[in-house]
């Protein structure tokens, strides 16, 4: 029973100290990354690696804290957006746990890039609602821009560690 | 209630994620909630206590490229002071002539940028004055070259500032020498528009843009930045401008918040 406690205690905290370290480097050196005014975002490749691991319920719940977490790390507008977008990610990645083995692997591909997708054209859409309604040229190249900048250090990661080396928990 | 608890249970992914939507929504919502705004507040503080290290080493990267131009902008202010002299003997003249004295003062609070928060996209940053240093919301927070926005959250030593770029600023401006006036919204890339301008005015490419003072927050005559380009709106009664922002969004490290604003007309 201790050992069980003690295992469940370990990896909570595994999932605390990779949390906190991942928003640590975005909020200090995600900046110095920025191209303009645009910046990666680690957090949502996180969620997106913590949805195919544990699953739907673990990626809405952390989708949400993260956040909630990234809204009061300094947000002007549209307190609470955040919130609601990791939790849809973290919703549909975990839909698409164990399903590697199960699903075509351009499709599995196709499913996790179209869910960031997703995820920054909510974003852009909110943030940018003004710019879609004088010049949507400049409104996709907004999304683009966010979105492409975020696959490349996602694109990075799959090289090193791959979704399909996730064990399921 | 047993079934109910039952069904919660086997379908409690979808159920929280659910509950994820509607608590987010209500956040959404309540935006303008002043409790929020406490909470905003001190999570502010905390950022900007955990970046003040990282701010640390990068003011000291940029230390030598600032210290060298300051020290070229020394000697452009050093000529333009001596032709300023000049120009204030001559005003003062004038001003005596006709018995008018305006004097204009701006309480000016210097801050330092301690984060440009997380979100993909650049649109608030975090500076290290509060209501410690008489900083409150909605107060102008410009550069030496224009305004960038304003305070919206204040702790005690930390403040949120809704930047010129965030989707719901807007900015009453007037353009020189016209006296035009309109309202300026962020475009992307420093460039902005200026809609509500009317059509019956002379205004060409290169003139300045400053504030109206139209507005509660903003005194008049912050500078905002030159006219790019000038569109006739068809079937309509208005001009539409193009501006160019002299501020580089993605590079600033220093701002001044505007912590009062004295108009005296003796």
């Amino acid at each position: 029973m201790f050992l069980l406690l003690l295992r469940t205690q370990m990896k909570s905290n595994r999932y605390i100290i990779s949390g906190v370290a991942v928003w640590l480097i975005q909020l200090l050196l995600a900046d110095l990354l920025a191209i303009k005014t645009v910046r990666p975002d680690f957090l949502a490749i996180l969620i997106l690696y913590w949805a195919i691991k544990y699953g739907r319920l673990h990626g809405t719940v952390s989708g949400f804290l993260i956040g909630i977490l990234i809204d009061l790390s300094g947000t002007a507008s549209f307190f609470g957006l955040s919130p609601l977008l990791y939790s849809i990610t973290g919703y549909l990645s975990g839909n698409l746990k164990g399903a590697y083995s199960k699903l075509n692997p351009f499709y599995f591909s196709l499913a996790w890039v179209g869910i960031l997708g997703l995820q920054f054209f909510i974003f852009c859409i909110v943030q940018y609602q003004d710019i879609l309604y004088i010049d949507p040229r400049l409104f996709w190249m907004k999304w683009l821009g966010t979105t492409l900048y975020t696959f490349c250090f996602a694109g990075i990661l799959q090289v090193i560690y791959p979704f399909h080396r996730l064990e399921p928990c | 209630m047993r079934n109910l608890y039952l069904a919660i249970v086997k379908n409690r992914d979808h159920v929280i994620f659910i509950f994820a939507l509607l608590f987010s929504s209500y956040i959404l919502l309540n935006n303008d909630n002043p409790r929020m705004g406490v909470i905003r507040g001190k999570s502010a503080e905390i950022v900007a206590f955990i970046s003040s290290p990282m701010t640390w080493v990068k003011s000291l990267l940029f230390l030598e490229e600032e210290n060298h131009l300051l020290r070229e902008k020394n000697v452009v202010l050093s000529l333009q002071v001596e032709s300023m002299l000049n120009l204030q003997k001559e005003n003062d003249q004038l001003q005596t002539m006709l018995d008018f004295k305006h004097q204009t003062t701006l309480l000016l609070q210097p801050a330092h940028v301690v984060n440009k928060g997380i979100q993909p996209n650049l649109l608030s940053i975090i500076i290290d004055v509060g209501t410690d240093d008489n900083v409150h919301p909605n107060q102008p927070v410009l550069t030496s070259k224009g305004i960038i926005g304003k305070t919206i959250e204040t702790g005690k030593n930390a403040s949120i500032v809704q930047l010129i770029s965030d989707v719901n600023y807007r900015l009453s401006v007037r353009i020189l020498p016209s006296g035009a006036t309109g309202i300026l919204r962020w475009l992307g890339d420093n460039q902005a528009q200026i809609r509500e301008v009317q059509k019956n005015v002379d205004i060409s490419i290169g003139d300045k843009i400053i504030t109206s003072g139209f507005s509660d927050i903003y005194p008049a005559g912050l500078p905002v930045g030159q006219v790019a380009g000038v569109y006739d709106e068809r079937g309509s009664f208005q001009k539409i401008l193009h501006a160019t922002l002299p501020n580089d969004m993605s590079a600033f490290q220093y701002v001044f918040v505007v912590i009062e604003n004295s108009n005296e007309i003796e």
